[in-house]
């Protein structure tokens, strides 16, 4: 019969038994980063169930919130400071971080915060998908977790749901799942995998915007099934792939064809598509971008030391290297702002805001507001708080799951979820 | 850097540096091998890291962290999950007797959470109290798990009753 000493000392001796291989620091950094980056990826992908995990928040937006019209950043220009590591020959607006001050997004556009339910009368989860005007968001249902049946739209205007049509998988198809949608002028439109094997295969489908029957466009296997994201024009759905290159197929079907000269494009909106200066993978700078009908080409300025150059029409948005935050210029390289208190993931939200993430430094959630995560405007300087971090319980927030940029951010448990709607930002 | 801009990095870089070593020791003795080890200590310290401020205000990150590695532990997060980040930690020396070799094969071959609070009563030497804190459990589980882990070691229980 063993003692309980010898299990002191076998525990204490087989502790020793393993050598430290030194680089720990180096190793926990890394992962901080990659947790950042998946905090913000996990929501935008996917996490709408996880999304439904926070409390506490519905008080805050109850009553009439408070309208204010004083930009939540006071904009004050310095000269760069020695440090600063991005130094083009620009010059370079730094905005310290006592200056960013980021307040609840309800208070910043209170015109874009409202609630909606978080499922549909017969049970099934609503995903928003992005707004297609200052009042109206585009929705899937979801009969079980990121299974999309249904495409509907909620009014916040009268708290009304209009179901467009449903979003059937093809038959004979195992394990398929509708991915992003799209918003055209005449149709909505989205593409399925099947992401669950190794099949390259995806198929295309439109409804008309009205509501009515979802068609099937067709199927591709192979590289062209690689689909990174959609457009819909008024004869074609265009998608690019992962690895470049842009491909139409018509909307009465048929072929799929590549676009002329579009090798190395990434659509961003259509009929906009990018380039990519060459880099490491997930850090490589947009360089360029096109107009896919007018054939024009734009060079786009790339500051130095950033990363992640990823631009909207007017807007660029990047990440300063040494961990110098979040990078803002126009399109044209002018006007170029860091923000040593943010970080960037490296997306964007509608036609010129982006997700970033407030360094937080010292601030206690429990005695004052913390947002996991906000959203820049670069047209006002505004900086809108999406949910708010509790002390004790995690906090969850997703983004619209639109093949373009989304104009959603959500967040919030039970019944309601409140949502953040850009495209009901009209001030400039 | 930025003037204005609070920054923790230094004084959380050197906890990393003076209290690494012996985290991976206790990860080691927590899942018995060393890239679990590794693997416990980075993420626990990761998070550590990202709630620095807020930590080192109110609680001890010694603490917090050992909670975390174990949390992390209990919960076999790590199937499917493991980081490509994690290092390869060498794992080397001997028991001094061939019996604490036997017994330690045999610690491995308890059901996790017997395991957990053998170490964190043992090796940890944390009151039954803690324990149950820790693992969010009573403290009557926690006497019955351990009972159990001990009688499956054929351990003769004499601390029990101090505790």
């Amino acid at each position: 019969m063993r003692s309980e000493e010898d299990l002191v000392r076998t525990l204490r001796a087989g502790a020793g038994h393993v050598t430290p291989s030194g680089g720990l620091a180096a190793a926990v950094a890394a992962r901080r980063r990659t947790r950042r980056r998946r905090q913000w990826a996990g929501t935008a992908l996917a996490a709408a169930s996880v999304v439904l995990v926070a409390g506490g928040m519905a008080a805050m937006w109850q009553g009439t919130p408070s309208v204010s019209l004083r930009p939540a950043v006071a904009v004050t220009t310095m000269p760069p400071a020695e440090e600063v590591t991005v130094q083009p020959a620009e010059e370079v607006t730094v905005q310290p971080a006592e200056d960013v001050t980021v307040k609840p997004a309800a208070e910043v556009w209170p015109e874009a915060v409202f609630t909606m339910p978080a499922a549909a009368s017969d049970g099934w989860k609503y995903r928003p998908v992005t707004g297609i005007s200052p009042t109206e968001v585009l929705l899937t249902a979801e009969s079980s977790f990121e299974k999309a049946g249904r495409l509907e739209v909620y009014d916040a205007s009268t708290g009304d749901v209009r179901v467009v049509g449903k979003m059937p998988a093809p038959e004979g198809v195992k394990g398929y799942y509708v991915q992003g949608v799209e918003v055209g002028e005449e149709h909505f439109a989205w593409y399925g995998t099947t992401p669950n094997n190794s099949d390259k295969w995806a198929d295309f489908w439109v409804i008309p915007r009205e509501g009515g029957t979802a068609r099937r466009l067709g199927e591709v296997t192979g590289d062209p099934a690689d689909v990174e994201r959609i457009g819909v024009t008024d004869d074609s759905l265009v998608w690019s792939l992962r690895q470049g290159g842009v491909y139409r197929i018509s909307l009465s079907g048929g072929q799929a064809e590549k676009v002329e000269g579009s090798d190395g494009l990434h659509l961003t909106s259509w009929p906009h598509a990018v380039g990519y200066a060459p880099g490491e993978r997930g850090q490589k700078n947009q360089n360029r971008r096109v107009n896919l009908v007018t054939g024009e080409v734009t060079e786009i300025p790339v500051p130095p030391a950033t990363t992640k150059l990823t631009c909207a029409a007017e807007w660029c948005y990047g990440a300063a290297a040494g961990d110098g935050g979040l990078v803002v210029q126009r399109a044209d390289g002018s006007d170029i702002r860091q923000f040593p208190s943010l970080s960037y993931f490296g997306e964007l939200l509608g036609d010129r805001f982006a997700p970033v993430m407030p360094n937080r430094g010292d601030a206690d959630p429990a005695k004052e507001y913390v947002a996991p995560v906000a959203v820049y405007d670069p047209a006002t300087g505004l900086i809108g708080g999406v949910h708010r971090m509790s002390p004790d319980k995690p906090t969850g927030y997703g983004s619209g799951t639109s093949s373009s940029p989304t104009t959603i951010m959500y967040w919030g448990e039970g019944p309601k979820v409140t949502v953040l709607n850009l495209a009901a930002v009209t001030r400039r | 850097m930025i003037p204005g801009y609070v920054d923790h990095t230094t004084e959380f870089d050197e906890f990393v540096r003076t209290r690494g070593d012996a985290l991976l020791r206790y990860g080691y003795v927590l899942s018995g091998n060393a890239e679990d080890a590794a693997d416990l200590v980075q993420e626990a310290l990761a998070r550590l890291g990202d709630a620095w401020p807020r930590v080192r205000k109110k609680d001890s990150p010694e603490g917090y962290v050992r909670t975390t590695m174990v949390r992390l532990h209990i919960a076999s997060w790590r199937r499917g999950h493991r980081e490509e980040l994690v290092s390869v930690v060498p794992e080397e020396g001997r028991f001094d007797r061939y019996e604490d070799a036997d017994l330690w094969a045999e610690l491995q071959g308890l059901p996790r959470k017997m395991r957990v609070v053998l170490v964190l009563r043992y090796y940890e030497d944390l009151p039954d109290a803690e324990i149950a804190a820790i693992l969010g459990v009573s403290r009557g589980t926690v006497r019955s798990q351990a009972a159990r882990a001990l009688d499956k070691l054929r351990i003769k229980r004499m601390l029990q009753e101090a505790r």
